[in-house]
């Protein structure tokens, strides 16, 4: 089970700083930071920026995001802002919009 | 589950959390937690910020008011700096706590208390002016009697029985009667 879970009901307004793995299924306004995994579930509204060591997105953010290791738009999932990341997948079915940077 | 969150040990939240469900805290959170379920910062568990909650328990810190709409639970490791109001609250022992503590929603106790105290002291109040009237009424009967003997010595008898009723002297010490020389006769008996 995850370290920290913002579970549906819940919303969250500031900033997370995490050395463990973060799943978001509630709201959360603010920032984002893991040095672990982060997950933003599939019921989810996120307007922040986020960084962690690999970042999944299955819900609906709004933020630049930033991982050393990978960042991956789930089916259904809509990212509006940067991604910067190694690698980076966008699953049929996700939206995004915005610049990537993979550091080529 | 979906309604349950976690802030895990690695975690420091800077802002407030507000939503449905339950909260367990065991992290940090430097905001105001306002949750409809239940909150329960845990050991090792950290909140500078008011918790609002229906039920809240508490094994680590908390520097802020706790407000549970059900009830305050403090267990052992327990530190609240701050005030509590819930209808029930329990503080375990080696539970900390600095601040006020209220236990709401049972007003009816304090209201019957406070409706009896008034209406008694005028009822007291009312009864020593008329027992006072009562020796002052007396008096003149004696003074007629007195007066066609010596007009002189008739006030003096007047005057005295009006300063009685105020001064309300307990009654003059009864001490043993002893005969003139008893009490030297007495010691001479001790002595020998």
């Amino acid at each position: 089970m995850a370290g920290t879970v913002i579970g549906e009901g819940l919303s969250v307004e500031g900033d997370i700083t995490s050395d463990e793995e973060v799943v978001v299924q509630g709201n959360l306004r603010g920032k984002l930071t893991s040095s672990d995994a982060v997950s933003i579930g599939p019921s989810s509204v996120v307007q922040a920026d986020i960084a962690g060591q690999s970042v999944s997105i299955a819900g609906q953010v709004t933020g630049d995001i930033s991982a050393p290791e990978r960042v991956d738009i789930q089916a259904g999932g809509r990212l509006v802002g940067d991604v910067k990341a190694a690698r980076f997948t966008i699953a049929d079915g996700a939206s995004f919009k915005g610049a990537v940077d993979m550091e080529v | 589950m979906s309604q349950s969150s976690v802030i895990g040990a690695g975690t420091v939240v800077h802002g407030n959390l507000q939503g449905e469900g339950s909260l367990e805290v065991f992290g940090r959170v430097e905001g105001d937690v306002t949750m409809t379920g239940e909150v329960v910062v845990g050991e090792g568990g950290a909140v500078r910020g008011d918790i609002s909650a229906s039920k809240i328990s508490v094994s680590g810190s908390v520097q802020g008011n706790l407000s549970g709409s059900e009830g305050v639970l403090l267990e052992r490791g327990a530190k609240v700096v701050g005030d509590i109001s819930a209808p029930r609250v329990g503080i375990g022992s080696g539970a900390l706590i600095r601040g006020h503590v209220r236990t709401e929603g049972e007003a009816a106790l304090g209201q019957a208390k406070r409706t009896p105290g008034p209406g008694v002291k005028p009822a007291t109040f009312a009864a020593k002016p008329v027992a006072k009237v009562e020796p002052k009424a007396a008096p003149p009967l004696r003074e007629a009697v007195a007066a066609p003997r010596e007009a002189v010595a008739a006030p003096v008898i007047a005057e005295r029985p009006k300063e009685k009723p105020p001064e309300r002297r307990p009654p003059p010490p009864v001490l043993p009667s002893l005969g003139k020389g008893a009490k030297g006769k007495k010691k001479k008996d001790r002595d020998e």
